[in-house]
């Protein structure tokens, strides 16, 4: 009975026993098994496009701005900010391993067939390996030296616990010396373009002189006529005809004897010249009758200024003075208008006869049908209004001469008619002072001031001659000179690559622009030493590619002080990690080769030796 | 007429040949499509050669540049199976999977710029051309199994007896066993690719591997092959049998070749692309 008891006790024991076994066979094939590692890659797989559709590593006030609070934090809870080195994601590769080794285990057979495999499987433990090593022993920052400086720290990265970035000063074992620092640059190179507006189209065209290209999928056509190395656009005043079409005239400031100041002034364009010291201010004014300019010079102050207001669909407008608070009924409309207000610099907030006439402007009150619409009018920018809301879009309003209610201190009118009749009036605090015929090449004392000005020359139709010459040889800022042909005829032209702008064809959907392709850095070096106890033990040039290895730092050529050139900066990393990894990386690919080529291969051979 | 624009209509004519030759099965016709396929293929390998000589760098250091080698790979190794398997029909759209890589070419900025000095190095000449060879096979593996999929519905079971006696020919259905065959000839090439281009960040960037989006994607590339090449030993464990299996294979293939190109050109279009040091356009 007692034996029997005693047997029961152990068949007991037997049957545990077989189950324990039974499931740690259980868990021994979950880890040899291929389906875990098909998951496992599949998984990783996810998470690798996980960590590039959410940004890594940033703080936490850059994620905030980008996907908002809560989300933010939900993936700072889990790690998905951080996604390569979060733990869950180094659970994974431990499973990894875990599962390469139990199947290497398993399959393995002293075979030499079997190598590749063994070799692969064993090289992937391998790199992880070395990559944990590299993680825990390794390090890795940067540091800018100054030319003729030396240092024995370097600066790395972190992000903190409260998600900031914090820098952390790592020391050296030796002293790193910049000698020197070399930026090479490559010789600036030019491209023409072309662009196509209507197909938002932009081409690179050749420029070898002499040579026709169609631009593709067009009808233009652009010949290439001359090239100039190094060019500079030069421009010339000239006169075009008798007739007055663009009135100028050349004037000469003098001071107590010496001239300071000269200068073109251009009736229709730029018409005035203002010198802020002495508060004085040469304008030139074209009239076109005689009567006009009696009008002009007995009514010096707001004369021109005027506001013209015009129906849509009716051809005549309607002018008014300029006359604050004043209401207006334009004839045959259903509205009144009233001019509010007007400023010489529209924004400008110092009172108007500090205010400079860059930019005048009148605000109206229009009553209509639909209510009041208070609208700034510009001079400047007539059409102002069709590019913003308003609510009478059918009433146009412009108005001109405001610029010329302004006036400085001492103010200089040079008034011309085509009539050959010129006057020359000064104006003392809004008050004319002296009226005075003017003739070329004679001078008129400004009363008061102290000056002198002179008219020395007077051109009609003013005009410019551009001209393209030569500069040097060398490559510096070349031009081309082009023929386009297109639908509208042929026209010829300089592209000068200092000038950014595109010039265009008179059809106003082509253009070509001559530019540089922007400055490229061929070379970047820096000569260092390492220094130890004052003594040299290194030496060399690094650039990029071509680093200098030193006590396991391994010291590289990074970036560089983009500005002045004055700094090297040098990355300097320690991984001790490397051969690890690096042995891993040649049993891979000796692995692979193995696996896919020679494997078939033996098979083939010995499959035919077989047969025979 | 640009050598492009040649090489692109030799390309179509060779497609058009491959078509013929399914259709006659006649020498000539066989004769025909190889040999545009081999003449599209030089030119295309000249367009290489002039572009290196004209560069004064190895071709390879923008996207148009890659573009064009790209296609010429891949209708090198199309050309090499030829020779080692009696393909037929993936002509045709190996030569159109050329051309239309060249056609995209076109589409980019081919202005010829200095390189930048990180580009200056021999493992990225070796790193370039590994992995353009591995993308080529997985694009004619992608080829394969669209006929694959294509063709598998109307094919009756054939004979065994059959199947012997005609050699070396592989027949639509059993295209699955020559995507796997091309895909393993191409493996080791990207493997080769992806290690180079370690080797080569470690010297001019300071680390062989540092997460950046493009390196990333290039191991989720690797993944998705090495998956594939599991697969085959996991699938007749789970109950699926071999005709579901290899559908689900060739599946596989087209969603990694649609990866391969994402990560050769899709990657400007990520949020992180912008800090990325390696990614075409970012910089
Ligand atoms: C370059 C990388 C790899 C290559 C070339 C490779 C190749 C192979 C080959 C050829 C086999 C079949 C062995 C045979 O039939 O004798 C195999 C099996 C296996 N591989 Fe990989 N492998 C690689 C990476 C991996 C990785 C990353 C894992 C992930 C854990 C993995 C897990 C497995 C497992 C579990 C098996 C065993 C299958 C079984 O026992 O039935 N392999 N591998």
């Amino acid at each position: 009975m007692k034996n029997v008891k005693l047997n029961q006790s152990q068949i007991n024991l037997a049957q545990t026993n077989q189950q324990l076994q039974k499931d740690s066979n259980k868990v021994w094939q979950f880890f040899c098994s291929v389906k875990l590692a098909v998951v496992i890659i599949l998984v990783l797989v996810v998470a690798c496009i996980l960590g590039t559709v959410i940004l890594q590593e940033k703080t936490l006030d850059a994620y905030t701005a980008k996907y908002g609070y809560g989300l933010a934090t939900f993936f700072r809870i889990i790690q998905l900010d951080n996604v390569f080195h979060s733990y869950w994601f180094a659970f994974l590769l431990v499973l990894l391993c875990a599962n390469l080794i139990c199947c290497t285990i398993k399959r393995w057979r002293n075979t030499f067939l079997q190598t590749g495999f063994i070799l692969t499987h064993i090289s992937i433990v391998l790199i992880l390996t070395g990559g944990v090593v590299k993680l825990q022993l390794g390090i890795k920052g940067g540091v800018n030296i100054y030319k003729g400086k030396a240092v024995n720290y370097f600066l790395t990265q972190e992000i903190n616990r409260q998600g900031k970035l914090d820098y952390v000063k790592k020391d050296l074992p030796f002293f790193i010396a910049l000698d020197d620092f070399i930026l090479e640059k490559n010789e600036p190179k030019f491209q023409l373009v072309s662009y196509i507006k209507s197909k938002d189209q932009q081409k690179p065209l050749d420029t070898k002189v002499g040579k026709k290209y169609r631009v593709p999928g067009s009808d233009y056509r652009v010949t290439i006529k001359d090239y100039i190395p190094d060019a500079e656009l030069k421009q010339e005043p000239i006169n075009t005809s008798d007739k007055s079409d663009n009135p100028a005239i050349f004037v000469k400031l003098f001071g107590s004897d010496k001239a300071t100041a000269e200068g073109w002034l251009l009736a229709y364009d730029r018409n005035s010249y203002e010198d802020k010291k002495q508060n004085l201010r040469i304008e030139y004014i074209w009239v076109p009758s005689q009567q006009e300019l009696d009008k002009a010079i007995n009514s010096i102050g707001t004369a021109n200024a005027k506001l013209s207001v015009a129906m849509s669909g009716k051809e005549t407008s309607q002018d008014y003075p300029l006359d604050l608070n004043k209401v207006f009924k334009p004839e045959g409309t259903d509205y009144t208008v009233k001019m509010l207000q007007y400023v010489l610099n529209y924004g400008d907030r110092r009172p108007i006869g500090e205010q400079p006439p860059d930019n005048p402007a009148i605000q109206v009150e229009i009553t209509g049908p639909e209510g009041t619409e208070s609208r700034w009018v510009f001079e400047k920018f007539p059409d102002w209004d069709k590019m913003h809301p308003a609510k009478y879009k059918n009433l146009k309003i412009t108005c001109s001469g405001i610029a010329g209610t302004y006036m400085a201190k001492n103010t200089v009118r040079i008034y011309q008619t085509p009539q050959e009749k010129q006057v020359l009036v000064y104006i003392k605090d809004k008050q004319i002072a002296e009226t005075v015929p003017w003739e070329l090449e004679k001078k008129y004392t400004i009363p008061d001031t102290g000056n002198q000005v002179m008219v020395s020359n007077y051109f009609p139709s003013f005009d410019f001659k551009k001209e393209v010459v030569k500069k040097s040889d060398q490559v510096g800022m070349p031009a081309v000179f082009v023929e386009v042909e297109g639908p509208s005829g042929k026209i010829k032209d300089w592209l000068l690559s200092s000038n950014q702008y595109a010039t265009w064809y008179p059809d106003n959907n082509f253009a070509l622009v001559y530019e540089s392709t922007g400055e490229s850095i061929k070379h970047f070096i820096s000569k260092i030493r390492i220094e130890e106890n004052g003594q040299t033990v290194a030496e060399k040039s690094i650039k990029v590619n071509d680093p200098l290895t030193h006590k396991g730092y391994v010291i590289y050529q990074s970036s560089y002080d983009p500005e002045a050139g004055n700094f090297s900066g040098l990355q300097i990393v320690k991984d001790p990690g490397i051969p690890v990894v690096y042995s891993g990386f040649g049993a891979l690919c000796f692995g692979v080769v193995f696996i896919f080529y020679i494997k078939p291969f033996l098979r083939k051979k010995t499959k035919k030796e077989v047969e025979e | 007429m640009s050598i492009i624009n040649i090489t692109l209509i030799v390309y179509v004519l060779a497609s058009i040949a491959y078509i013929a030759r399914e259709i006659w099965r006649s020498a000539g016709t066989r004769w025909a499509s190889l040999g545009l396929l081999i003449l599209a293929f030089c030119l295309n390998l000249a367009m290489v050669a002039k572009r290196s000589i004209e560069a004064g760098h190895p071709p390879f250091s923008n996207l148009y540049e890659s573009l064009v080698f790209y296609a010429c790979c891949t209708a090198f190794i199309y050309i090499i199976f030829e020779f080692a398997y009696n393909f037929r029909v993936v002509g045709a759209l190996a030569a159109v999977l050329s051309m239309l890589i060249l056609l995209y070419a076109t589409l980019q900025d081919d202005t010829i710029r200095p390189i930048m000095p990180a580009l200056k190095s021999n493992w990225m000449l070796v790193h370039v051309v590994t992995y353009m060879l591995g993308y080529a096979a997985f694009g004619i593996s992608f080829v394969t199994s669209i006929i694959f999929l294509v063709v598998k519905p109307f094919a009756k079971k054939g004979k065994e007896g059959k199947e012997a006696e005609e050699g070396k020919e592989i027949l639509p259905r059993n295209f699955d066993k020559l995507s796997y065959k091309i895909v393993a000839f191409g493996f080791p090439f990207l493997t080769l690719g992806m290690i180079t281009g370690a080797v080569w960040a470690k010297k001019a960037w300071g680390d062989y591997w540092s997460w950046d989006p493009k390196e990333t994607w290039s191991l989720i590339t690797w993944l998705a092959y090495l998956v594939y090449l599991h697969t085959p030993l996991v699938l007749p464990k789970m109950n699926i049998n071999k005709s579901k299996a290899s559908v689900i294979l060739a599946c596989w293939l087209l969603v990694a070749f649609g990866i391969v190109n994402f990560t050769f050109m899709g990657l400007s279009s990520l949020p992180s692309a912008a800090d990325s040091e390696h990614i075409y356009g970012s910089k």
